[in-house]
């Protein structure tokens, strides 16, 4: 197998499976999250399996035809940086998928959980490979969708179909501002292909000089942030803990958020390196890392801890990957590679001890609880590692990006020079500050110190091996990322830097490497660290007297405010443009009939009533005429049901006699079954409702009425008598077609039956979709009717 | 058909039909859209016939003689310009147009099953509510 086919199956592999889950489920039951953990495995075996070719330095890359009349190809891509969001997705997908066993009740909907991640699994895996602009727009809205699925997973909730509202309302527009902004990149370019953009150094530097560069940069780095939750689009992240918290760490922590921090990496060589590039990226990126990280102070809810804390971290990854202006771009890239593996371990891990604890001890609200270290010693231990990690404690991997992310800000400020020599340092203090605070706050509130008298369980116990070997497993990766760091730095973290930079990369991470300001500034974070998380409690308290205060300094207000906004004016809006009485419709759709046909009458014909009336006809011919008024009056003003539809079904005998006379044997043969039908099944159901309803109609209704009604007559006999009076079509008729070729094509010499079942075929299969959609309605209609009683 | 008096009927039966849809009897709306349907085929079918045509089955004869051309179908006169986008244009035929009495084919069975539909939801809404009154239903789903 070539390494596109594998990255193919990797990418469509969980879909199918997913689709047959439901058959699975017939037969493995309860356990169909091993199934899903299976999937999840075979994707991971597959990328794992191309992993070692991009190592040695060879992308893999290839494309199906798919729409090549507008250059979109089916097409993958895998360079390193694919290859570790493959790696991590698929891997990440693996762990939670078997820790869903232990944490999914029996009693949900198993089958639509498992097929919803594993659709976002593939979606993921397929945006991660994507070589096209627009296959990566369309797998990256799949994420969005699938997301909005699993955080309205709990459908009853009303929080979880607030949350995933607002989720699919944040990302999928921002994915549309997003796909503007490849649509300017093709405009620059001429192509979606992103490999031929990277590996063309003139299209690059054309890039960079184009008046819609900025424009086009603005637009997809909204998309970014509206995925990784930076800048004023975090408001979504904390909202989408209602999801179950697998999927939280699955999605909102280690995975789907980061699409947008893959999407910077992956636009880094055609934008990076200007001025525009810096200040989007790093400013938003610093702004957001702080006011996420001080926000965490006041949640309660572990999850909402958690929440915060990932959009505070995918905020170090976007700092960094917009330093690449300033500095030499080695170190930042690098250090934000290494955060985000390293994130995704320790974070994830934390979700799941989260999960752990929440279903344990039937809570996740921090201050509940409290000294849970006797009872759950082995979660404690976990939970210990990640937090720890992700405060930067060595030898624990977070440390190392850590030191990484100091020394590039360091840098970066010695770069810039004058205030910002310091400022910049300053500023990643204070991130990894508040990021440190936080971790302490996991670990103290939940584990250490007395166990609250009331509101837990009473016994509490770590839970079974489902859920403690994925998250053991979670926290032997950080241990050894930590200890070991050329491992993952050699194979993973190069490859993916430098398929970033598009140079060759030597990178060189160490526990130890002297007395660097990078080290004076960690020893800084852990004593200012330490010293803020004593005054915690007080700082949590004084934010939220501010909120109650000051309740329109929040993105939320507005959010909502224009949400229930939007929601009450199209409420307006529709409910006057729907009354719902049928009559209103059908008063507005006539008269618009008689706009449009009365218009191109008066435009086309000298004179409304043509000279050349032709009064001259059969007296048999003028009989059936006139007994067609007659029955259709007998229709209209019979006052019983009954009567009125013996009349209706002679008018339409009347009519099938009529076609008889204008030439059409076939028509008039359909029309008399067809009538017999209908007047039998008019008959059925009217014998079924008694007549108890008689409109009284006022004369003004009457008036109006017969207005409107003679109107539409008027308009029908106008048109008639003036279509044939020399409006001269625009085309000749097709029927010449039908006539011609009716023998020697299609070998009838009934031509309406040549063309119902040989020339316009699939109308006839149209028609005869119809025919049973109305049947399966009519018997549904009947038969929801038995289930009720 | 250029008949004044069958345009008439048609367009006296569209005006019988537009009273009853704006009625307020369900069963009376129904009636009304059966009556509308009626008057749609008949307009369609009579504008593709002509004076002097036969019905659309092909005779041995073929409707080429020339004693039987006594009449055309289409108004091809135009073509003298344009050219037929599918076949060539001029060539007189007296049949009836085929094209317009297939399509009233299958309207004709679609409005049967669509007016089966309806007639079963108002039975069904006349349970459901125990009323045919749309303005009282209005009332009732609020």
């Amino acid at each position: 197998m070539d390494s596109f086919t594998a990255i193919t199956l990797a990418v469509f592999l969980p879909f199918i499976l997913a689709g047959i889950l439901p058959v699975v489920e017939k037969v493995l039951k309860n356990r169909i999250g091993w199934y899903a953990a299976a999937v999840a495995l075979l994707s991971l075996i597959l990328v794992a399996q191309v992993a070692p070719t991009v190592i040695h330095g060879e992308n893999i890359q290839g494309s199906i035809p798919w729409i090549p009349s507008v250059g979109i190809d089916l097409s993958f891509y895998g360079d390193g940086l694919s290859i570790m969001f493959g790696l991590i997705v698929s891997g990440i997908g693996v762990i939670i998928m078997a820790y869903s066993n232990g944490y999914m009740s029996k009693r949900e909907d198993l089958p639509r959980y498992y097929q919803q991640l594993l659709f976002f699994m593939g979606s993921m895996l397929g945006m991660v490979f994507s070589a096209n602009l627009i296959q990566l727009f369309i797998f990256w809205e799949l994420t969005s969708i699938t997301s909005f699925m699993l955080i309205g997973y709990w459908r009853n909730r009303p929080m979880s179909v607030y949350g995933a509202t607002k989720s699919l309302l944040v990302t999928a527009t921002g994915g549309l501002f997003m796909l503007a902004g490849f649509l300017l990149l093709n405009a620059m370019t001429g192509t979606f292909d992103i490999p031929t953009i990277l590996h063309s150094e003139s299209m690059i530097e054309f890039i960079k000089d184009h008046e819609l560069f900025i424009f086009a940069l603005i637009l997809i780095l909204i998309g970014a942030a509206s995925k990784s939750a930076q800048g004023p689009f975090y408001i979504w992240l904390p909202n989408a803990m209602e999801a179950p918290t697998p999927v939280s760490a699955f999605l909102h922590s280690a995975t789907m958020v980061k699409a947008g921090i893959y999407l910077v990496a992956r636009i880094h060589p055609m934008f990076s390196g200007t001025d525009a590039w810096f200040i989007l990226v790093s400013g938003v990126g610093i702004i957001t890392m702080l006011v996420a990280g001080f926000l965490a102070f006041r949640q309660t809810d572990i999850k909402g801890i958690l929440a915060y804390s990932t959009i505070s971290q995918l905020a170090y990854l976007m700092t960094m990957y917009g330093y690449t202006t300033h500095i030499h771009p080695g170190i930042g890239v690098a250090a934000a590679t290494f955060h985000l593996l390293n994130h995704a371990t320790f974070k994830a891990s934390l979700f799941l001890v989260a999960g752990i604890v929440a279903h344990e001890t039937a809570t996740r609200d921090i201050t509940k609880m409290g000294g849970l270290r006797k009872e759950m010693p082995i979660t404690f231990i976990l939970a210990t590692i990640g937090a720890l990690a992700m405060a930067g404690i060595p030898p624990l991997n977070g440390f190392l990006s850590k030191e990484l992310f100091y020394e590039a800000s360091w840098e970066m400020g010695a770069e810039l020079g004058g205030a910002f020599t310091f400022v910049i340092p300053a500023l990643a203090v204070l991130g990894g500050v508040f990021t440190f605070a936080y971790s302490i706050k996991l670990i103290d509130g939940i584990f250490l110190g007395k166990r609250p008298s009331r509101g837990l369980p009473e016994h509490i116990h770590d839970p079974g091996w489902t859920m403690i070997l994925p998250t053991a497993f979670l926290a032997l990766l950080i241990i050894l990322f930590g200890l070991v760091p050329s491992i993952p730095a050699h194979y993973i973290i190069e490859p993916a830097t430098e398929a970033i930079l598009l140079e060759p990369v030597d990178l060189h991470v160490s526990l130890w490497h002297g007395l660097t300001p990078s080290l004076a500034m960690t020893i800084v974070t852990f004593i200012l660290g330490l010293l803020i998380y004593t005054r915690y409690d007080s700082i949590a308290a004084w934010q939220n007297r501010f909120n109650s205060k000051h309740p329109m300094i929040s993105v939320n207000y507005f959010y909502d405010a224009a949400v229930n906004n939007a929601k009450s004016t199209t409420f307006g809006f529709s409910s006057r443009m729907q009354p719902g009485t049928i009559k209103t419709y059908v008063t507005a759709l006539l008269l618009l009939m008689i706009v449009l046909f009365i218009i191109p009458i008066i435009v086309l014909t000298p004179d409304i009533i043509p000279s050349t009336l032709n009064f001259d006809i059969q007296a048999y011919e003028g009989i059936v005429y006139l007994f067609m008024i007659v029955a259709a009056l007998g229709a209209a003003l019979l006052p019983r049901y009954l009567p009125a539809i013996v009349s209706l079904s002679g008018l339409g005998y009347l009519v099938g006699l009529l076609f008889i006379y204008l030439q059409a044997p076939d028509l008039a043969l359909t029309q008399v079954l067809v009538e017999t039908l209908t007047t039998i099944i008019f008959l059925l159901a009217i014998v079924k409702i008694p007549q108890k309803f008689r409109e009284h109609i006022t004369p003004s209704v009457m008036t109006r009425d017969l207005l409107i009604a003679s109107a539409v007559a008027l308009t029908v006999f106008i048109m008639m008598i003036n279509a044939t009076q020399g409006i001269v079509p625009p085309f000749e008729s097709l029927s010449h077609y039908f006539i011609e070729k009716s023998i020697p094509l299609a070998g009838g010499h009934n031509m309406v039956n040549v063309v119902l079942v040989d020339f316009r075929a699939y109308d006839t299969l149209g028609e005869i979709a119809v025919l049973c959609l109305a049947a399966l309605g009519v018997y549904n209609l009947i038969h929801s009717r038995g289930e009720e009683e | 058909m250029n008949n004044t008096l069958l345009s008439l009927t048609i367009a006296i039966l569209f005006g019988i039909g537009t009273f009853l849809i704006l009625r307020r009897d369900i069963v009376k709306v129904i009636i009304g859209l059966s009556i509308i349907s009626h008057a749609v085929n008949m307009l369609i079918v009579s504008s593709g016939v002509f004076a002097g045509t036969k019905p659309p089955i092909i005779t041995d004869d073929g409707g080429h003689g020339a004693s039987e051309t006594t009449g055309t179908i289409f108004t091809d006169v135009l073509s003298e310009n344009i050219l037929a986008p599918i076949t060539t244009a001029g060539h007189s035929v007296n049949y009836v147009d085929p094209l317009v009495q297939a399509l009233v084919l299958t309207a004709i069975v679609i409005s049967l099953a669509t007016t089966a539909f309806i007639l079963i939801l108002a039975y069904r809404i006349y349970e459901e509510y125990g009323t045919t009154d749309i303005k009282e239903l209005r009332r009732l789903w609020g």
